[in-house]
């Protein structure tokens, strides 16, 4: 190709392939490192407990009652989040139904509660949602908009003049959407599915609070028993072969989905189908999804709030679970964006094999389940680096392998198209590698690395598992506490640090994702 | 902008900093503080630690934990464990921690207040309050006179669905092990076979106690002070306490105990909090937060509760009861675990 068109080929830009800064190869190497220890843990657990006594302990009738939980859980869920997230974007995108735009903003409101939250709101309704049934319809409602999300985009942008065609050629409107719509959307919906059903393997406190035994619950009930032992580490060994499936499967899912469209100008947007006589039903169906997914938690929250008023507000309490949740998220963000940071710039700018590495660790991160990667800092922490060992570095670190995906995203999109060539004109006029770096790059990807931090920031401030394993001794933040109350069924004394949790994390999520919903319309 | 950054960035790493390194800081500046790792409830531990440092000036900083979790944190921390004291909801996790060596004795002055069968034969723990296990009913759903004279009763089928209990917890596995004492291993392999199969479990004795006050389930086996502590929130309670017959495993003592951990950097002062929590003051700020009975020589609780020595528990010690690992033994085998 180059030598062909030797013009072409010297107007995009090739990097040097010169060594990267050990200011960038450090960071890296370490987070490579730290994302696998959690097989060296169960690895070395498993050595420590001798083959057979760990075969022992994972062949029995309690873990397969856990792996038949999980997995029912799993299907249940994202089946249910499929079906519902694609017959919303369907009604919201193209229908006729009156006040569409205002459902998908309202419809999209579970975003805001956690969902250990909302757990623990039904269960306080009524114990009659505790176990398999009450968790498979909790956990749908609190999570199909990340399968209506995309699939609600993808119908927004699709090109209509297939279907159109489809119809000209004698299809019926059920026909096309079977065989040209559906296969279109298909990328969309199996990447939200996946990613719910990543969400149910590692969830813990929600399903804790609905009292149904999974993996990661039947994990920290071990660890309560005995620490960091055997078990909890052969447990711990089957979530994270689970796991890694399921990446294995995104992965896949991932490289397959493109769909090409040929031709110039704007897709135009598809004619609405008229509901007529359904539009009654349609508006009962977005009226009901409303009061489950977010009427029933929000109002249970409101109720509870109101009977706990009438006793004593713990304002210190109160206060020093805001203030811890506050410092270690702002400290949590800071170090997965210096983290994250390094990570995209190799991924960006150079090539090889720890380019490589680091191009698929937000991936593999992604799919650890934080308690796995609690458990695993705490013993190797006690072992080989006690300083670390109870402190709030330790914790830190913790929040920065959870969520360096999420922070490291804008950032690599922003260094994308921040043209090194910028740089290596500031160098030829006497800055340093690093100079150059602060003072041309920094300025353009600035917006990105506030957006990231921000994202972090909010998401950091509901984590629960990782923070109970690992936070220092006396620390409680919001989560742990609805967390420690709900266990005592002590639901109006969780209602304000839940309260506090949607308010200061759940709405500016919520705000920030539907502006992004919005943005796109 | 670029004049704007690197204050930000300035300003992150100090707070990154300050983050990391300030909380141990702010202990250091102290003279000296304490930790405990508590296993024992979360408000005791507290009532603790606000009338110990009114007193002595001394702070306490709090581990909250499960027994044996704490306790199995302690073997794993060795002698790098940051606790200076452990006060557990029962006696097997320490005696566990007593036998391997990882356990301060304790001053003989502060035993001596204590009746001799609640301290540990060699000094290295000692118990602190006493409570018994008992069944909370709901007159609603069942009548008084159709519960069992005998615990082992309730793994029979007529007790399907109608009976809660808690495996996960210590006084649980106390009583399956003073099970096994009385009446051997195949009686109570037996016994928690039928409890899985007929009964319901809960995560914890306070959700199992509102069970049953709900009408969710008939009867659950608790500790008779989840109840007091329930009632005094809700002041009026459906849900009844029963006793069962004398000498029955379900009418099993238990105490709760504390120790100090031998890796302590503060041996004296863990001694001297150890000593408090023995003492007559000690142990009555402690009965009032829960309706437990005191363990100091001559005292009694002011809680309203059954007189002590009115109790017919089973002949079972703390040392009998041993480091009750046969319970989790037995509770994996049945798969309850």
């Amino acid at each position: 190709m180059s030598a062909a068109l030797p013009l072409a080929a010297s107007t995009t830009y090739v990097p040097r392939r010169k060594r990267p800064s050990i200011w960038v190869v450090l960071p890296v190497l370490l987070l490579v490192g730290l994302s696998l220890l959690p097989l060296l843990y169960v690895g070395l657990k498993a050595w420590q407990a001798g083959l057979h006594e760990a075969l022992r302990l994972l062949w029995r009738p309690f873990v397969w009652g856990l792996m038949r939980n999980t997995l029912l859980l799993m299907v249940g869920v994202t089946l249910a989040c499929a079906i519902l997230g694609l017959a919303l974007a369907w009604l919201l995108e193209r229908s006729d139904l009156p006040g569409r735009r205002l459902w998908g903003v309202i419809l999209c409101l579970p975003f805001a509660v956690p969902a250990f939250v909302s757990g623990f709101t039904w269960v306080s309704l009524s114990p009659r949602f505790e176990g398999l049934g009450g968790a498979i319809l909790v956990m749908t409602l609190s999570k199909y908009p990340l399968v209506f999300l995309p699939v609600a985009a993808t119908l927004r942008n699709l090109d209509t003049s297939l279907e159109e065609s489809a119809r000209t050629l004698g299809q019926n409107r059920w026909g096309v959407f079977f065989r040209i719509t559906l296969p279109l959307l298909w990328p969309s919906i199996l990447g939200g599915s996946l990613l719910i059903a990543l969400h149910m393997l590692v969830e813990f406190g929600a399903l804790s609070i609905l009292g149904l035994q999974t993996f990661t619950t039947a994990i920290y009930q071990q660890f309560e028993l005995e620490f960091s032992n055997a078990n909890a580490a052969m447990l711990s060994a089957v979530l994270l072969f689970m796991c890694l499936l399921m990446l294995w499967l995104e992965l896949r899912v991932r490289g397959k989905a493109r769909h090409v469209r040929i031709g110039q100008g704007v897709a135009r947007r598809a004619a609405p189908v008229r509901l007529r006589a359904w539009t009654p039903m349609a508006q009962v169906f977005c009226l009901s999804l409303m009061l489950l997914g977010s009427g029933i938690p929000l109002g249970m929250l409101v109720y509870w709030l109101s009977v706990g008023s009438s006793a004593a507000f713990p304002v210190a309490d109160i206060s020093r679970a805001l203030l811890s949740s506050l410092s270690l998220s702002l400290g949590g963000a800071g170090v997965s964006l210096l983290l994250a940071l390094p990570v995209s710039f190799l991924v960006v700018r150079y090539k090889g094999r720890l380019a490589l590495w680091a191009e698929r660790l937000p991936y593999l991160l992604h799919a650890l389940p934080g308690l796995v990667i609690a458990l695993t800092l705490v013993y190797f922490a006690l072992h080989y680096v006690p300083v670390l060992y109870q402190t709030t570095g330790l914790l830190l670190l913790a929040y920065a392998l959870l969520f360096l995906p999420l922070a490291q995203a804008p950032v690599r999109t922003a260094l994308n198209k921040a043209s090194p060539q910028l740089e290596e004109a500031a160098r030829t006029l006497g800055a340093t590698s690093f100079g150059a770096f602060c003072r041309v790059t920094l300025p353009i990807i600035f917006p990105a690395l506030a957006a990231a931090f921000a994202l972090v920031f909010l998401d950091a401030m509901k984590e629960l598992t990782a923070t109970l394993l690992l936070s220092p001794t006396g620390m409680t933040t919001l989560a742990t506490e609805v967390w420690a109350h709900t266990a005592n069924v002590e639901f109006a004394a969780a209602a304000p640090y839940a309260a506090l949790l949607i308010l200061v994390s759940g709405l500016p999520v919520y705000l920030l994702t539907t502006r992004m919903y919005l943005n796109r319309a | 902008m670029t004049i704007r950054i690197k204050p930000i960035f300035r300003g992150l790493a100090a707070t990154l900093f300050t983050l990391a390194l300030g909380a141990p800081q702010v202990m250091a500046a102290d003279s000296v503080s304490l930790t405990l790792y508590n296993g024992q409830h979360k408000e005791i531990g507290e009532a603790i630690a606000k009338a110990y440092e009114a007193k002595t000036g001394i702070h306490i900083n709090i581990r909250k934990g499960s027994s044996n979790q704490l306790a199995s944190q302690i073997i794993e921390e060795g002698d790098r464990s940051p606790a200076d004291v452990i006060y557990t909801e029962e006696s097997p996790p320490l005696n566990n921690l007593g036998e391997l060596g990882l356990l301060a004795k304790i001053d003989d002055s502060t035993l001596q207040v204590l009746p001799k069968e609640y301290v540990a034969n060699n000094g290295t723990w000692m118990g602190v309050t006493a409570r018994t296990r008992v069944v909370a009913f709901n007159p609603k759903v069942i009548d008084e006179k159709a519960l069992p004279p005998s615990v082992m009763d309730f793994a029979n089928p007529e007790w399907d669905g109608k009976i809660g209990f808690v495996p996960t917890s210590g006084a649980f596995q106390e009583q399956a092990v003073a099970i096994l004492k009385l009446h051997g291993r195949e009686a109570a392999e037996e016994w928690l076979t039928g409890l899985k199969a007929f009964g319901k479990t809960y995560t914890n004795n306070m959700v199992a106690l509102k069970a049953v006050e709900n009408g969710e389930v008939a009867a659950v086996l608790v500790n008779n002070y989840y109840w007091y502590a329930l009632k005094k929130e809700r002041g009026q309670l459906d849900s009844k306490l029963y006793y069962l017959a004398d000498g029955d495993a379900g009418g099993l003592v238990t105490i709760s105990s504390a120790a100090a951990v031998k890796a302590s950097k503060h041996p004296q002062e863990a001694q001297a909090l150890l000593a408090w929590m023995a003492s007559e003051e000690g142990q009555r700020v402690i009965t009032q937060t829960t309706a437990e009975y005191p363990l100091h020589k001559g005292m009694v609780s002011d809680q309203g509760l059954k007189p002590f020595e009115d109790l017919r528990p089973p002949k079972i010690t703390p040392a009998d009861l041993g480091n009750a690992e046969e319970a989790l033994e037995l509770e994996r085998e049945v798969g309850l675990l």
